[in-house]
């Protein structure tokens, strides 16, 4: 601000010269204050740009948040859908936790039922039963191992069964451990059994005859030990025993006897005797001649039956056999009023076991005239085919029931139409005849018609 | 100077019986009812026939048969016995045996004309 001065004549010029200067004052102060105008108004400017920049990148920032803010939504969404997922999962999951839960404890029912069953099998077998690992040493033992071989439970647990039960032949001779049985099955992998009468060492040291047979177990192709099955048979021995003495008494005590009465008889056949002294001669020696074959089938069919007997081959002619057979039957085919007619090639050889043929011939011709009612006619012809003998049996009688046909070779079997009207029998006859056949190398059939008549016919290497 | 058959047979009944029969042949028969008394009567006098059994007491048929073989014996053997088993007619033929009889087996109206056979 300028000083004023006061001057009167100049008064008014001063005024307004003051005034000039007031006003540039003011005018200067308005520029002063137009150019801050302007720095603030660049300030501005400067202060609005940046300010964009700023809206600008919070707009970009809010975008981005946006985005991520979308982003989550769907993540939310997403993790709603597979928490549900998760919810269903772990529901299913406990339900079949129940299930199997449910399903083991039925299984571990089972599966107990299955081995106390198992167990109740192995404790009741009669026969003694050890299972070993692979290297002979007893794993288990059932009952009647320990109460055969006298052993208290679980006493050979682990052992070495070689060692446990001592084995020994019929002579007292302790088999050997390579000789044995488990030591044979677990190098060859196979199942093994006696073939001849063993004997075990109970633990007092006592023997009993056993039959024993000892198989592998395997787990897949691995054996794993072996399993042995025993029995005792004391009994068996017994009954062998006794047979073969019944045997022996029946060929000896009956058969000595028997021989001296036919002897006597047949000597007696040769004396000069009445009419009718000879007549009962003949009669008691045909019956001594009867019990004596009974007695020899008896035999022959044990014989049979033990597959002891092989065929003695002789030359045989035909004719004079069977005339020699015919001749047996004279007595009862005459009292019956009965025709035979025999064919026979002359001197016809055969090499065959001649017991053997005559038996099954006799047996043959018997059943003929034995079924072939009064008045009958029964014919054996004998013909000579290529490699074989043919030998045909013929008779009218009764025939075999065509229903009851096939039952012809079993034992003890008669037909129902003569099983009880006509003379006694035990249908062993064919039974034996059938065996015999198959032993000489032979085949037997027939045809049969009832009350029309029987044909046998024979086959047999000649 | 009439035939000499020699009976070995344990069983009296049935010896007693074939010396009875054979006597009306007009010829001598001895019985004897061990395998040791036929030894022993062999050795006095070898008989023209030998009727043999098989099972005897304290020395049987086969013992028989292998003493006449081993002094060489000149005498047929008609062997008669209760075995009908192949494994003692085999062991009998071996032993040269002429005929094997099983006695229940046996044809009766057969065995007297098979002995008569060497009385002629």
């Amino acid at each position: 601000m300028s000083k004023i001065t006061h001057s009167p004549p100049d008064g008014i010029a001063l005024k307004l010269k003051v005034l000039a200067k007031e006003k540039e004052v003011v005018r200067r102060k308005l520029v002063v204050t137009a150019r801050e105008k302007e720095v603030v108004r660049c300030k501005l400017v400067m202060t609005a740009k940046k300010l964009r920049l700023k809206a600008r990148q919070l707009a970009a920032t809010a975008r981005e948040k946006e985005a991520v803010r979308r982003k989550l939504v769907v993540t939310a969404r997403e993790k709603e859908v597979v928490r549900r997922k998760l919810l269903v999962t772990a529901n299913e999951l406990r339900m079949s936790r129940k299930t199997l839960e449910k399903k083991v404890l039925e299984r571990t029912k089972d599966l107990e039922k299955v081995r106390a069953k198992d167990e109740a099998i192995l404790a009741s077998i009669g026969e003694g039963l050890v299972a070993t690992d692979k290297n002979g040493r007893v794993l288990f033992v059932n009952k009647a191992c320990e109460r055969l071989l006298g052993w208290k439970e679980g006493e050979t647990q682990g052992k070495l069964l070689l060692k446990v039960i001592p084995m020994s032949d019929s002579t007292g001779k302790t088999i050997p451990e390579s000789e044995r049985l488990i030591t044979k099955t677990l190098k060859d992998r196979s199942t093994t059994t006696t073939t001849t009468t063993m004997y075990y060492k109970r633990k007092d040291g006592t023997s009993f005859p056993v039959a024993i047979t000892v198989a592998p177990i395997f787990i897949g192709k691995e054996l794993i030990g072996a399993v042995k099955v025993f029995r005792d048979i004391t009994k068996e021995k017994e009954i062998e025993k006794a047979r073969s003495e019944f045997m022996s008494i029946a060929s000896h005590q009956l058969r000595t006897p028997l021989t001296a009465i036919r002897w006597v008889l047949s000597s007696l056949k040769r004396e000069n005797l009445t009419e009718d002294q000879a007549k009962l001669v003949k009669t008691a020696h045909e019956t001594s001649m009867n019990m004596a074959s009974t007695i020899r089938r008896m035999l022959m069919i044990s014989h049979l039956e033990e597959d002891g007997m092989e065929p003695e081959l002789e030359q045989v002619i035909l004719q004079k056999e069977l005339e020699k057979i015919s001749r047996l039957h004279d007595a009862h085919r005459q009292r019956n009023g009965l025709e035979l007619a025999l064919e026979c090639p002359q001197d016809l050889m055969v090499r065959t076991d001649k017991q053997l043929l005559i038996e099954i011939l006799d047996n043959l011709l018997s059943n003929a005239l034995k079924y072939t009612p009064r008045g009958g006619k029964v014919r054996m012809s004998v013909t000579k085919e290529k490699e074989s003998i043919r030998i045909d049996v013929a008779d009218t009688g009764y025939g075999i029931p065509q229903e009851e046909q096939k039952r012809i070779p079993e034992k003890f079997f008669r037909a129902s139409n003569v099983a009880s009207p006509v003379e006694a029998g035990t249908g062993i006859g064919l039974y034996m005849v059938y065996n015999i056949v198959r032993l000489i190398g032979g085949t037997i059939s027939f045809i049969s018609q009832e009350n029309k008549g029987t044909t046998f016919t024979l086959l047999f290497p000649s | 100077m009439s035939k000499h058959v020699l009976i070995a047979e344990d069983d009296t009944a049935l010896a007693d019986l074939m010396a009875k029969v054979l006597s009306k042949y007009n010829i001598r028969v001895t019985i004897t009812y061990n395998g040791k008394e036929t030894v022993e009567a062999l050795e006095k006098e070898v008989p023209d026939l030998l009727l043999l059994d098989i099972l005897m007491p304290v020395l049987d048929g086969h013992g028989v048969m292998r003493f006449i073989r081993e002094k060489q014996l000149e005498c047929p053997v008609i062997v008669l016995s209760n075995l009908s088993d192949k494994e003692t007619k085999d062991k009998c033929k071996e032993m040269k045996a002429q005929n094997y009889f099983v006695k229940n087996d046996l044809d009766d109206d057969d065995l007297w004309p098979a002995i008569e056979g060497y009385l002629r």
